[in-house]
């Protein structure tokens, strides 16, 4: 499918700039040139290879609290990314209010960039940020809402997590992030620097990124390739995200040994000689065993795959390889791995690929420990930063006075709150662990609709036009009426007139059939 | 028979192909109009044999599909043809039906076209003819997994409500170790379009002469006339020298002679044809009524042969309906059986598949469920502290 390309802060330009690299490489063209690149300093574009500088974005250059280097990148290492090659005082140094700020400001200046992204061509966009930088962050909330009010296509979030060596400050933004995001966007794909970088270099974390995004967005996107029997189509992939949630990647491949004959069949058929099929070098096991080792690979964001809500392979390579009882057996164990029915499987032939591959979107995934521990870091930082005020400049809140500027009374003060609907986290633990499915992956519900959010931060926030908390549970709620698209109607069971279809106890279970029943008026029915 | 065929969404159009190519290599003449019908631009390229002008993409401007499919959800499957139904109906327009006897609508029941469009195509068609509308459905294989399985279960009550007769087509018999993908849905196809071409294309004056125990199209219509499922065993034997590597290989009656067929040949010929597999497995006994189509040189098929071979069906499945008669092709070099069980009651394979489909939509409601609750409870940090930035 194609998707418009947003790359925002610095992380997320670079990631934009591997895509279009891999895009080229590969001859996927998954975004046609639909690609942008918003950030608050000019330190990365200059690194950029494969974005045209009109396509780039420098958004609050003249704010007066955004920083502006003298001299850009002269002694930043390309290969690294944001704290690393970037001085942290630069765009808006972390701080995603200031992002956000800056953003708003910007608007016109964004509204006027996007105008280069031709959203009906695409068939859905996707901004790409670091979640942990002020403007990945920042900026990115405000461009999400943007895209998100004025298209009519799904627009995804490619997110990336901070690592564990990287600042407290950078697990809040991400943290906070995700908060922001995941209720805004149609799906937030995520991937966790922690497990990817720690033995390999940032931008080989970006190239396996690049590889799996294009092996999944891209599927039977490259010229020339043969029809496949079962092709994944835009929707089917915008289906298996509709759930939104977080979402997350798995990939495997196999080689196959070139065939050493390969040039002298090439010549015998040069001479009008029989050429031969190559022999195939895989099989139903192998087939199966390679979707396995995609589900179990490094996801690009370490989850507990039973908590998944939908799935969707791709199974990618020579047709002669592509065994069918391999690719049935392994969409089957999927289904018990991971114990969702909601699965779509499709094979992309590429006669000339040199591997088989298969890629699994884990979409909707809830057990995400990292995000957990992004979460505690947050709440942990955020406390520091409250009780000093030198760091935090919005806590002057004019409703929570009494507790101002003192951790433990900001505390209690949270806590009573939230009283009336849980005297303390531990209860509220304990009874939703009794509710129901989720609690064997280690999960607490806060209850949203009773547990208001503290606005230690917001409250001050002069650039936030609405209450942020009534945003995102309005945001969330506008879904739910979607969801029951599945309602089960009832009067099919009059109408069978074949004992195969009404002889089995199981029927009147199953929803009425899709056309003739309650959803037509039809009196012939 | 004079066919008017519709193929609705992937497997439904792949099938409505093989069965024109099959048409064409054998000299048959039986689908006189064709269309398919998909939600997916790029499966519209697909077919070989179907005139680019009878094929029509629905729901290319319908939000949820814009021309890429419906994400194998029947739902927005049956929404897409709604919408689009003058669209639909104005391609039937073309279709002179008085040329026609019946119409079929092939669709694979696993996926989202098939499923949930295919029912409102044959609505449709109900309103606009009289003419009985058969069903073809490809039943998605136990290894296709939950959802398939729920698609084809809620899409075969519509299916088998709606037309005249619903042969069912199991993709599960037909899976055999060491296919490829491609090779896979292509053999599959390849062997339905077989049956269903030799069974229908009889008794149909196609430059084949008539023979003395012609099978008439009437007589086909009647059988199919109980309506609810029905299964098409097939059977065929070489009759070229069994000279040949090749053709000792394809037959599997070496020593058959090539000049006569005697009466326990042809009965022999039929039961295989009920004993080998079937379009969808069923205990033959329970069907209602029952058909035999002897399809080659009218010399290699006696008339005794075609007596026994009806009794030995009469027996089998239990019916006195039975009818068997040939469609003389004298160009073939093969002599085929076909075998209609119409209305069979009894095939496990759709229990299994509506007990698999009660399972999934179980699970597909415990998801929805919790959905919404699981997403914030990710998302918001234990004590809800945090807030969004926008």
């Amino acid at each position: 499918m194609k998707l418009a390309l947003l790359g925002v802060g610095n992380a997320g330009v670079r990631l934009v700039d591997e895509l279009r690299g891999a895009e080229q490489r590969t001859q996927t063209p998954i975004s046609d040139g639909n690609v942008l690149a918003f950030n608050t300093t000019p330190s990365t574009f200059a690194e950029l290879e494969h974005i045209d500088e009109s396509r780039q974005v420098l958004i609050g250059d003249t704010h007066p609290e955004v920083y502006q280097p003298e001299a850009v990148g002269e002694e930043g290492e390309i290969d690294k990314v944001d704290t690393e090659s970037v001085d942290p005082r630069e765009g808006v140094a972390g701080d995603p209010e200031l992002g956000a700020a800056v953003a708003r400001e910007d608007l016109p200046e964004i509204r006027r960039a996007l105008d280069a992204v031709d959203d009906t061509e695409v068939d859905a966009a996707m901004i790409v940020a670091g979640l942990g930088g002020g403007t990945g962050c920042g900026v990115g909330s405000v461009l999400l809402e943007e895209l998100v009010s004025i298209y009519e296509i799904p627009v995804y979030v490619l997110g990336v997590l901070p690592s564990a060596d990287e600042s407290d400050q950078r697990a809040w933004c991400a943290a906070r992030a995700i908060r922001t995001f995941v209720p805004m966007a149609d799906a937030v794909l995520g991937v966790d620097n922690e497990a990817w970088h720690t033995d390999e270099s940032y931008n080989a974390v970006n190239k396996a990124v690049a590889t799996r995004i294009i092996s999944l967005f891209g599927a039977g996107e490259r010229e020339g390739l043969p029809l496949s029997e079962l092709r994944m189509d835009p929707n089917d992939i915008n289906r298996t995200l509709d759930v939104g949630g977080v979402s997350t990647i798995g990939y495997a491949k196999t080689e196959l040994s070139i065939e050493p004959d390969g040039w002298l069949q090439k010549l015998r058929g040069l001479f009008g000689g029989e050429t031969t099929e190559p022999e195939p070098q895989t099989d139903a096991t192998t087939i199966k065993k390679l979707v396995e080792r995609a589900v179990d690979s490094k996801l690009t964001l370490p989850c507990d795959i039973s908590t998944v809500d939908r799935v969707l392979l791709i199974l990618s390579g020579p047709p002669r390889e592509l065994s069918r009882k391999g690719f049935e057996t392994g969409r089957s164990l999927l289904e018990d791995k991971t114990g969702t029915v909601e699965i779509l499987a499709g094979d992309e032939p590429d006669t000339e690929a040199t591997t088989v591959t298969a890629t699994v979107l884990l979409s909707n995934v809830t057990g995400v420990p990292r995000i957990e521990q992004l979460q505690q870091r947050a709440v942990a930082y955020q406390t520091d930063a409250e009780s000093t005020p030198a760091v935090t400049h919005e806590i002057d809140s004019n409703v929570e006075v009494d507790t101002e500027g003192a951790v433990e009374a900001n505390e209690e003060a949270d806590n009573g709150r939230e009283a009336d609907a849980e005297s303390n986290p531990e209860a509220a633990e304990t009874s939703d662990d009794s509710d129901a499915a989720v609690d064997e992956h280690g999960f607490r519900f806060t209850d949203k609709e009773t547990v208001k959010p503290t606005e230690l931060i917001d409250e001050a926030e002069p650039t936030t036009d609405e209450p942020p908390v009534d945003d995102s549970t309005d945001s969330s709620d506008a879904e739910t009426p979607e969801l029951s698209e599945n309602e089960p109607t009832d009067d099919s069971d009059s109408t069978k007139p074949s004992e195969d279809a009404d002889d089995s106890d199981a029927d009147p279970n199953i929803k009425d059939p899709f056309a003739g029943g309650s959803a037509t008026s039809d009196p012939s029915q | 028979m004079k066919l008017a065929t519709i193929g609705v969404g992937n497997a439904g159009s792949k099938l409505i192909d093989r069965m024109l190519e099959f048409e064409q290599q054998t000299g048959r003449d039986l689908c006189r109009h064709v269309l398919v019908i998909n939600t997916a631009r790029t499966d519209l390229a697909k077919p070989k044999y179907v005139p680019k002008d009878r094929r029509v993409l629905i729901g290319d401007t319908h939000q949820k599909a814009k021309g890429h499919g419906v994400g194998g959800d029947g739902e927005v499957g049956a929404e897409v043809a709604k919408n689009d139904i003058d669209e639909i109906r104005r391609v039937f327009d073309d279709v002179e039906i008085h040329e026609v006897d019946a119409i079929l609508v092939a669709a694979g029941l696993g996926g989202g076209t098939g499923s949930g469009a295919g029912p409102v195509v044959i609505d449709e068609l109900q309103k606009m003819y009289d003419e009985p509308i058969y069903g073809l459905g490809v039943l998605p294989g136990e290894y296709e997994g939950g959802r398939p399985a729920l698609n084809a279960a809620r899409s075969l009550q519509s299916f088998v409500t709606k037309v005249d007769n619903f042969v069912a087509f199991d993709n599960d018999a037909w899976r055999s170790r060491g296919q490829t993908v491609e090779e896979g849905y292509e053999e599959m196809n390849r062997e339905l379009a077989t049956r269903i071409v030799t069974l229908l294309a009889a008794g149909e004056v196609d430059g084949s002469e008539v023979g003395e125990n012609a099978m008439d199209s009437s007589d086909i219509m009647r059988t199919l006339d109980t309506g609810g499922v029905s299964s098409i065993g097939y059977a065929s034997t070489d009759l070229k020298k069994s000279d040949g590597l090749l053709s000792k290989y394809k037959s599997k009656n070496k020593d058959e002679e090539v000049n006569s067929m005697d009466a326990a040949k042809i009965k022999g010929l039929v039961r295989r044809a009920v004993n080998s597999r079937l379009t969808i497995p069923c205990e033959v006994s329970s069907a209602d009524r029952a058909l035999i189509v002897f399809a080659g040189p009218s010399s290699m098929i006696s008339r005794k042969g075609i007596e026994s071979a009806r009794e030995w069906l009469e027996k089998e499945a239990d019916t006195v309906e039975v009818l068997a008669g040939d469609d003389p092709r004298e160009d073939s070099e093969t002599l085929a059986a076909v075998v209609l069980l119409s209305n069979v009651t009894d095939a496990p394979r759709i229990k299994e598949i509506q007990n698999q489909a009660v399972d999934a939509q179980n699970k597909i409601a415990e998801l929805d469920a919790v959905r919404e609750e699981e997403i914030t409870s990710l998302i918001t940090d234990d004590n809800n502290e945090l807030d969004p930035i926008v």
